[in-house]
């Protein structure tokens, strides 16, 4: 039983690298579309589809909308390669091509990529004699592996994969208002629980697969809340200093001082070492303004087809000034509520004498470091 | 204790630095000699030489994705963990680490 839980255990931390790796190739390349389409649409640009009709908006905007269309391949691709190495990229690639083709997009990718990537992994461990053993990742792994993948996808998961995306859109864009505003809290609070960590990639890997299938609402909800405790925390420092409580150390001052600037770029992590001497308090006051960011942004429907990029793509977004109503209600929630249940500090502690404490660090579950 | 590392994280704007400090920071402190390579997605800063991995007791890798290069760690102790564990305990995890190279050490003689 312990083998079998501890294995369990190992598979789930590989799916989760093989994700993460996928997602890390595929950012970079989803925020540079993401911007094309918002630089072109914002001059009145539209995809065309011959080069007579091409000017710089058109230009833009049809690049953008192409680059798109390649996420679900650098999906599935990078998940074979996280798999398989250099062998699944091909055949991942192309399982991201058939998850187009069927119309199932971030879904299909993912599911393609690890369908691709096990099989080329199974084919790459066959022994083969020597003579043919350059033909192995040239010719042999991607060949076969595509082939096995298209069967698989065409015939099998086809029609299952099609109809999951169309019901899930159909509820997404079925949503009322109250609806969404719900929705909305639930996606910004969970979205920044952890503060960017594990919990947060769970809602962001989902706010960036219904992107890909044209849902922007739930894009605008991350962009916006991953900004507000960063924000809400360097608020509150300004309003506990109106009423002369000082909340927060000299140290954690300055922490602020990198905080806020890494938050503007939508950088959330930057308050951990903040929040971490005052859990307790710090995490509710943060979770209920990245909800309320997140209900106002997704109740009044303002969407972001940039995934990324903080203060500098709320110009990009659907509805701007929405964008910024639901930050800055959410960070002033955030940081008044702080400024009034964080305790406040007397003149010592607020200068803590530099006493490097061996034992700030935290408990931290050791067993499974091991040598390999 | 000699250490070479891989630091690279999903985003390879964050974690992956942060990573990069605490375990300087910690590694100065226990008196261990540290060198750390970022694949981060500017792409790999601070390349490992092949001196240091040759020298080096152990290698380390924290990292969240699959990263490049790890063949060149076929012939040293590898340790592999999250990039959140060593922002989380980056001494402990080196302590840790010791422990378990000289439990290997003295099983050998």
């Amino acid at each position: 039983m312990k083998t079998f839980v501890t294995g369990a255990k190992k598979a789930g931390s590989a799916v989760k690298k093989h994700l993460l790796t996928s997602i890390s190739y595929m950012l970079p390349l989803v925020v540079a579309s993401g911007l094309l389409i918002a630089i072109g649409n914002l001059m009145g640009g539209k995809q065309v589809t011959s080069l007579a009709q091409m000017n710089f908006p058109n230009s833009m905007t049809t690049l953008g909308v192409l680059g798109m269309g390649l996420l679900p391949s650098f999906i599935a691709g990078y998940i074979g390669y996280s798999i398989a190495d250099r062998p699944g990229i091909a055949p991942g690639f192309l399982a991201g091509q058939i998850a187009s083709f069927l119309g199932a997009g971030f879904l299909g990718g993912i599911i393609g990529g690890f369908i691709a990537g096990y099989i080329a992994l199974g084919i790459r461990k066959i022994k083969v004699p020597r003579w043919a053993n350059g033909l192995m990742p040239m010719l042999i792994v991607p060949t076969v592996t595509a082939i096995f993948t298209a069967l698989i996808m065409f015939f099998l998961l086809g029609q299952p994969l099609t109809a999951a995306t169309t019901a899930l859109n159909h509820f997404i864009t079925g949503l009322d208002r109250s609806q969404r505003a719900l929705y909305g809290f639930l996606i910004g609070w969970i979205g920044c629980a952890d503060f960017g960590g594990a919990i947060s990639k769970i809602p962001n890997l989902i706010c960036d697969g219904l992107l890909l299938d044209g849902i922007k609402g739930p894009e605008g909800i991350k962009v916006l809340a991953a900004m507000v405790p960063p924000f809400g925390i360097t608020m509150s420092y300004f309003f506990a200093k109106l009423f002369h409580k000082n909340i927060y150390t000299k140290r954690e001052v300055e922490n602020i001082e990198v905080a806020f600037p890494m938050g503007c770029c939508m950088i959330t992590e930057g308050v951990i070492p903040i929040a971490m001497n005052d859990l307790l308090r710090t995490l509710p006051c943060t979770w209920i303004g990245c909800g309320i960011t997140g209900m106002i942004s997704y109740g009044w429907e303002n969407e972001s087809s940039v995934p990324s990029g903080g203060i500098f793509v709320i110009p990009a977004m659907s509805k701007p000034l929405v964008a910024v109503i639901a930050l800055v209600a959410g960070s002033l929630v955030t940081g008044i509520l702080l400024a009034i249940i964080k305790k406040p500090l007397t003149a010592e502690q607020v200068n803590e004498i530099a006493n490097e404490s061996q034992d700030d660090e935290k408990d931290v579950d050791l067993s499974g470091v091991n040598l390999q | 204790m000699k250490i070479v590392c891989v630091c690279a994280c999903t985003s390879g704007i964050a974690h992956t630095y942060l990573a990069k400090a605490k375990l300087e920071k910690a590694a100065t402190e226990l008196g261990d000699e540290i060198h750390i390579e970022t694949q981060g997605t500017i792409g790999t800063e601070n390349a490992l030489t092949p001196e240091q991995i040759a020298e080096a007791d152990v290698a380390l890798l924290a990292v969240d994705i699959a990263t490049t290069g790890n063949e060149r760690f076929k012939n040293i102790p590898t340790v592999k963990v999250g990039t959140s564990l060593v922002v989380k305990a980056p001494k402990k995890l080196l302590k840790k680490i010791e422990e378990e190279i000289k439990e290997r050490k003295s099983k050998k003689e």
